[in-house]
């Protein structure tokens, strides 16, 4: 700082006036301004240095006040013999507003640098006005904001994350319902992807597999709605039972159970199997295994039989007792046989009590709404409510052997769920407290939420410990036992025939996305669970649960 | 009521002067248009006065007709009366009259002087009840022509004076209509004190000095008896409650300066009011007969701020000055330059105090004071006031992923218009580092920055120092938009507010003429904004050049000649519409088929707002003009010349422009547009013209061209700003679902003025239901969002709409603003949804908080109990009623609503201010003591 004052002083630049303690300015013979702010005891010895600094004493000083920004600052000297400049150097150091910038008001303008401040007529306590900005300029963002006015349809659809639907057919909204429940497995859509083979071919449930590809390649890349046209040609072509119409040449309106069933058992044997295991998609992720016990009701000497089967749904049957999901699954799984008795050698009464020995990672669900009414030969549809889990347990309906497996994760998850809410808890008497705080102490916040901070990050739970092995290597099996709902497929309307379904897909969060055909919307989790039937409002027909992702 | 239809039939409100009666009238409001009623039921009043006792009585009724044809027929059959039933005392007094007639025909004079004093007395003395006739006059009635007869008889003297009296009272019931002779007897008379008469003859004889009074002008015949004769009633009306006749009798004998003369503290209050509330009713010069008579006689009694007010609506500039340099009372003096602030005169004083007051600068700091008060100083953040989760639809459009240039400018506007004056909000004036700040600026596409750069003007509205502060350092940035904004801001924080030094203007007079357009245009704008109603001189001979030059842009000129319109609103006593009407003739008729063109026209014609036939020249010379802005032109400095008159004459010629059918390809409709605000303009502020014209609007919208029914929900949002009415909401609701896309953007920019700084939740429920309703059509969008921020414009603690001191006065600036937004309206696709939408912010002139903050001595805010409610017209009714209905009681600060009235709930205090409005200075009541508990 002293060499700067030195460099001035050698170069014949003279200070001017002096108030201390923070800063001088100096003029150079040619006029030029110049200003730092320096300490006063640098200043003093920057002019007993040299002596040939001389102070301007008998200039014409007035005392003016200053207002920037809501503030005031008083006992300004401003000297009216010399330039704006100075002024304007003694408000900078004041408010750190840079000369340049500050605009100063005087009557009928701002104050220039060429203003002659002698001809102003500056009373002594007169204030001045001045706008400026201290400090740093805001700027441009680095990378401009994009918007959705400029966007492509494609960037668009990425951007918003609205899916698109797909256009209705006529009476296609079975189809489109299925399409879309289906397409929220991403393990299907790289399956999908790794299936080779094209349209052409003879084979039209090779060709049903291939449009079904190219249909959600084309879906993910739009917004608008979207006409299925070639998969409906190749569905109707692999199954000819879907083209039949009614009166007038409409197509009719078909049962979604079984397109997805069949579009289902066409995946099985279509999609390439897994290099690993050998299996494909839909035998891994979407199968389980149902381990059944036959027995005689009647001779319970009889030695029961035992088997497996596979199944790539369960059935929710719906009696007259049945009010949650879980009772009809039970119900279903458990069958009054009459069959010839080899012990009693007659026609006896056997029990079958099947319970589940794999769940897989994609659990659908169908509830049985639909039976034939002889009477009046139409397929009657049960409207009974029918309240299904968003997350659910499916555990109790296993084997012992596979709740054992299961036990030990389920556990700890229990055990992770209680300490979460009691944290929680915690989080928020100890908000309750701060807030009483914040009132008297407004500071203290800031130290509270670190130490909040501290909690929530020190877990991290390993779950692999607590996974079975067996169920671990088993890819596509569910490890934990929990279900959360991830696809509902609701169907409107009084009879199988007629009606119109839904499909609700979850988003993430608490958002689910409604696909009525090519209106998509978004929806709140309560509304899904207004789905479960009981009046005449779009109710659960086939939902798909996957397992509880581990975090 | 029959009478009354007839009456209406044969009266036009145009041809005769209107003497309203209005207590009545408000009780028949059916949907007819009242001021008719009111004239009619006023003349049907005075005719009722001579048939009052037969019409209540009808036995005695039927035998006095029956007795008046055949007196007509047989002039001289004088007693046929079959007397039946007639009491005993009766009987006697009938005779007793009988024989003092007798006595008078007599020739024995000295038994007539003893006669006439009896019959004097007998007349004077009976008592008579409202539904009969007294009982001596009607004993007479037989006599009257054998009375006339005698009269004739005798010679002058006193004797003949002093019957020519009691005929004269005779006269009232007998005289046939039409003849007058109550009047002739008693100008013939011994100019006794009439009222010795009883009230019902001097209410007779104001009648029929009215109607000779009318004849004798048409005969050119003079009048000073008369007027003699009715300056001795008008004292006795006033002393008995009856200020309307004696108003009325000096209305038709065109003498209402001698009124006040006989005026005292007693009555001024009554009279005043009266006086006041005729005015829309009378045409000119009438009406501001009136209200000079009315400011006589307030100053007389030395009421400063009732006599301010009526020279503000008079718009005398030298009566305002005369009335602020006559108060001697320093803080009454205080009151008084609030009130000028209020409608934005600035008179230059001396003292520091005195300058805050007029200057406004205390605004912002009180504003925001009340805004702690009521708890919402919090800034709120557009999603606060959408409540989109409220909305039935939600689509990714409001799931805020990726930004859309559009919605984030609505939320521009909402967030400047919600946190509007409180210095605060969550978008622009965020406190962490700078450049998030500048974050939501550049969340706006290209022009969008201007508008939101601009915001932080509306933001730190009347907040001088902050404000400019924060608005300055955008003004170093490289893009032009938000330099631009920058700009505009400077000017919008000024509006309203006067620092000691004209800020606005310095800081903008530079870049008026430098840089580029998009700047230039800013700042004269911001001029506009800044100075809107002051009638600077300095700042015509700067914007003026731009006016004129050909070589410019239209839109830069246009802008010009809008800002001096704001400017110079009201005044057009200069080289302003000249060099304006100039620019119309020498531009090419390319260039005036600009869309801006329109803001030349409005530039013009706000010049004349309220100016009446001062405006007549200026329409002449501009129908010259063969492009159509000549009669656009026209037919805006029409509307603006008679804005908020009620004058009926005006409406029908509107409602003549709007007859035509033109077609749309070959002829320019825009001055249509016009002629449909016009009728709302010109209606606006009375509220019987407003019920008509909704009535009006209905019509229109049925079946006018399209032209017209866009601008119909326009007219309506100008005429009902920030009070919404529900039969208004209703319409509008319904208009915002029109298949014209442009009727419903209308519509629903009108619902946001309809419920302007008023919360209104049913209103705020409409909007959101539209929100979903127009979820997938972007233009639709946008302005239901600003709408929504209209509505809830200082988180509901503004109004814009233009009268304010008990809806008395009218502020130029304000209608300034608001006409400069709605006429963007009037081709919304180039401004408003288009790059101009920037034009909104000239709504910042019409914002004023809707407060009552109580001042003491020191002009520091004190509390003060005061009963808010539902304000009632007490015209003319008798005692002391109540002027407010459906009260409650706060403490000040407190919110009024429109058509809200407020008084003081304490005797701690005497209000300085006539109208509990704004700010009131209270000064501690002398006499008041605490009560003991």
């Amino acid at each position: 700082m002293l060499s700067i004052i030195e460099l001035c002083i050698n170069k014949n630049y003279m200070p001017l006036c002096q108030n201390p303690p923070k800063y001088c300015c100096f003029k150079s013979v040619t006029g030029k301004m110049l200003a730092w702010r320096i300490q006063v005891t640098l200043w003093e010895r920057a002019c007993s240095i040299q002596r040939r600094a001389t102070f301007y004493s008998e200039i014409k000083m007035v005392k003016v006040s200053v207002k920037w920004s809501g503030k005031k600052f008083d006992d300004l000297d401003l000297d009216t013999s010399e330039s704006p400049e100075l002024f304007k150097n003694q408000i900078y150091s004041l408010t750190g507003v840079p000369p340049e910038r500050q605009k100063i008001m005087i009557k009928g303008g701002i104050m220039k640098d060429d203003t002659d401040l002698s001809k102003l007529n500056v009373k002594e306590g007169h204030t001045f006005m001045m706008m400026g900005t201290a400090g740093e300029l805001p700027k441009a963002p680095p990378k401009p904001v994009v918007f959705l006015e400029d966007m492509s349809d494609k960037q668009l659809a990425q951007a918003l994350d609205i899916p698109a639907g797909l256009e209705n057919l006529g009476n296609t909204c079975y189809m489109n319902a299925t399409l879309q429940s289906l397409r929220v497995m991403p393990e299907l859509h790289t399956a999908l992807d790794r299936y080779q083979g094209g349209i052409t071919g003879m084979d039209a449930r090779g060709n049903l597999t291939a449009s079904l590809r190219d249909l959600y390649k084309q879906l993910s890349s739009t917004t608008e709605g979207f006409p299925p046209l070639i998969f409906w040609q190749m569905l109707r072509q692999a199954f000819p039972q879907f083209s039949q119409s009614g009166a007038g040449g409409m197509p009719m309106q078909q049962d979604a159970e079984e397109c997805w069933g069949e579009l289902i058992s066409v995946l099985k044997s279509k999609l390439p199997a897994d290099s690993a295991s050998n299996q494909t998609f839909v035998e891994q992720y979407m199968t389980g295994r149902l381990t059944s016990e036959l027995k005689c009701i009647e001779a319970p000497e009889e030695q029961p039989v035992i088997d497996t089967e596979t199944f790539s749904k369960l059935d929710c049957h719906i009696s007259i007792s049945t009010n949650f999901m879980q009772n009809g699954i039970q119900d279903s799984l458990k069958q009054d046989i009459e069959k010839h008795s080899a012990t009693l050698d007659r026609t006896a009464q056997y029990q079958k009590i099947s319970k589940v020995s794999r769940l897989p990672q994609y659990l659908v669900v169908h509830f049985i709404r639909f039976f034939w009414k002889p009477s009046e030969r139409v397929r009657a549809k049960i409207l009974r409510k029918v309240k299904f889990p968003l997350d659910w347990d499916a555990t109790e309906l296993c084997t012992p052997e596979l709740q054992n497996k299961y036990s030990k994760i389920k556990e700890k998850l229990r055990e992770v769920d209680d300490k979460k809410l009691e944290q929680e808890r915690e989080r928020k008497k100890r908000k309750t407290q701060e807030d009483d705080l914040a009132e008297e102490k407004t500071d203290n916040t800031a130290t509270a939420s670190t130490s909040m901070d501290v909690d929530t990050s020190s877990q991290k739970v390993d779950w692999n410990e607590f996974i079975d092995q067996g169920l671990k290597n088993d890819v596509g099996a569910n490890v934990t036992g929990q279900y959360e709902l991830c696809s509902v497929l609701t169907h409107v309307g009084r009879s199988a025939d007629s009606g119109h379904y839904i499909s609700w897909v979850k988003k993430g969060g608490s958002e689910w996305l409604k696909y009525d055909d090519d209106k998509v919307s978004i929806v709140k989790e309560e509304d899904i669970q207004k789905l479960d039937g009981g009046g005449d409002w779009p109710m659960a027909y086939i939902v798909l649960y996957r397992a509880k992702k581990l975090d | 009521m029959k009478r009354a239809v007839t009456c209406l039939r044969h009266l036009s409100l145009l041809s005769q002067v209107a003497r309203p009666q209005f207590t009545r009238a408000n009780q028949l409001t059916d949907g007819l248009p009242i001021t008719l009623y009111a004239t009619a039921l006023r003349t049907m009043a005075k005719e009722d006065v001579k048939t009052t006792a037969p019409a209540k009585d009808p036995e005695l009724s039927e035998k006095d007709q029956a007795n008046e044809t055949k007196a007509a027929k047989n002039k001289n059959d004088k007693k046929d009366k079959p007397e039946d039933e007639l009491s005993e005392e009766d009987l006697q007094l009938k005779s007793e009259l009988e024989m003092l007639v007798e006595r008078l025909k007599e020739d024995n004079t000295d038994l007539h002087r003893p006669a006439l004093d009896s019959l004097c007395t007998l007349i004077r003395t009976s008592t008579s009840s409202m539904t009969s006739v007294p009982k001596p006059l009607k004993f007479l009635r037989p006599h009257y022509h054998a009375l006339e007869e005698v009269h004739e008889s005798w010679p002058e003297s006193d004797n003949k004076h002093f019957l020519a009296d009691i005929l004269s009272v005779l006269a009232m019931t007998y005289s046939d209509e039409g003849k007058n002779e109550s009047l002739k007897y008693r100008l013939i008379g011994t100019n006794e004190e009439a009222g010795l008469w009883g009230h019902e003859y001097v209410r007779h004889l104001s009648t029929e000095i009215g109607q000779v009074y009318a004849q004798r002008i048409e005969q050119e015949q003079s009048t000073d008896d008369l007027l003699k004769l009715a300056l001795e009633i008008v004292p006795f009306f006033l002393k008995h409650n009856a200020e309307a006749d004696a108003v009325d009798l000096l209305l038709e004998l065109e003498a209402i300066d001698q009124l006040p003369q006989f005026i005292d503290k007693d009555t001024y209050a009554r009279v005043c009011l009266y006086m006041v509330s005729c005015v829309p009713l009378l045409v000119p010069p009438d009406d501001s007969a009136f209200l000079r008579t009315a400011h006589t006689i307030y100053r007389k009694l030395d009421k400063f701020p009732e006599a301010l007010t009526l020279a503000i609506k008079l718009g005398d500039r030298e009566m305002i000055d005369d009335d602020f340099e006559s108060c001697t009372d320093p803080l009454l003096k205080k009151q008084l330059a609030f009130l000028l602030a209020r409608q934005q005169i600035y008179i230059e004083v001396e003292d520091a105090g005195l300058a805050d007051c007029l200057n406004n600068t205390h605004l912002s700091e009180h504003f925001i004071s009340l805004a702690r008060e009521l708890d919402v100083l919090e800034p709120k953040t557009p999603e606060d006031i959408y409540k989109s989760h409220l909305e039935n639809i939600r689509t990714g459009y409001s799931s805020g992923s990726v930004d859309s240039a559009r919605q984030n400018l609505a939320s521009t506007f909402v967030n400047a218009f919600v946190n509007g004056g409180f210095g605060k909000d969550k978008l622009m004036t965020t406190e962490d580092d700078s450049n998030s700040n500048a974050s939501w600026i550049y969340k706006n596409k290209d022009h969008g920055m201007l508008s939101a750069t601009a915001s932080l003007g509306l933001i730190h509205l009347w907040d001088v120092e902050n404000g400019l502060t924060a608005v300055d350092k955008y003004l170093y940035s490289n893009e032009d938009n938000i330099k631009a904004g920058a700009l505009l801001a400077i000017g919008m924080l000024n509006s309203g507010v006067r620092g000691d030094g004209d800020y606005a203007y310095a800081l903008l007079k530079d870049s008026v003429d430098e840089g580029n357009d998009t700047c230039r245009i800013a700042s004269i704008f911001g001029i506009g904004l800044a100075n809107a109603g002051s009638a600077r001189e300095d700042l015509a001979e700067h914007l003026l050049p731009i006016v004129s030059d050909t070589s410019l842009s239209m839109d830069l000129s246009a802008i010009a000649a809008l800002a001096l319109g704001l400017i110079f609103v009201g005044s057009y006593e200069n080289d302003v519409p000249s060099t304006i009407i100039q620019t119309m003739m020498e531009r090419e008729d390319s260039q005036l088929n600009d869309p801006w063109s329109r803001y030349l026209s409005l530039g013009l014609a706000l010049l004349y707002l309220g100016k009446q036939d001062a405006a007549d020249a200026t329409v002449e010379t501009v129908k010259t003009i063969e492009h159509p802005i000549g009669k656009q032109t026209e037919v805006l400095l029409e509307v603006l010349a008679y804005a908020g008159t009620g004058n009926v004459l005006k409406v029908q010629t509107m409602l003549h422009h709007c007859n035509d059918h033109l077609n749309k390809e070959k002829d320019d409709d825009l001055h249509q547009a016009y002629a449909v605000l016009g009728v709302a303009l010109i209606a606006m502020g009375d509220d019987i013209g407003t019920e008509m014209s909704l009535r009006t609007f209905n019509h229109l919208m049925h079946y006018g061209e399209p032209v017209i029914r866009r601008a119909v929900p326009l007219a309506l949002g100008l005429m009902c700003t920030s009070n919404p009415l529900l039969p208004v909401l209703d319409t509008l609701s319904k208009y915002s679902h029109d298949n014209d896309s442009d009727v419903a953007i209308s519509a629903i920019f009108a619902m946001g003025l309809v419920g302007a700084g008023t919360n209104n939740a049913r209103l705020a429920q409409m909007l959101r239901q539209l929100a979903s309703y127009y979820h997938k059509e972007p233009n639709s969008l946008f302005l239901v969002r600003i709408a929504q921020g209209l509505l809830h414009m200082g988180k509901g603690t503004m109004t814009i709409n233009p009268y304010h001191t008990d809806r008395q006065l009218m502020s130029p600036a304000a209608v300034a603003g608001l006409l400069t937004s709605i006429i963007a309206f009037t081709d919304a696709k180039t401004f408003i949804l288009g790059k101009n939408h920037w034009l909104l912010y000239s709504i910042a002139t019409a914002m004023y908080p809707r407060f009552l903050i109580t001042l003491d001595e020191n002009l520091e805010p004190v509390a003060a109990t005061v009963r808010v409610g539902q304000a009632v017209d007490v015209v003319g009714q008798a005692g002391r009623p109540k002027t407010i209905t459906g009260f409650q009681t706060h403490s000040t600060p407190v919110l009024l609503a429109h058509s809200e009235r407020a008084e003081l709930a304490t005797e701690k205090y005497i209000s300085l201010a006539h109208v509990l409005e704004g700010f009131v200075i209270l000064k501690r009541n002398p006499d008041y003591m605490e009560e003991d508990e």
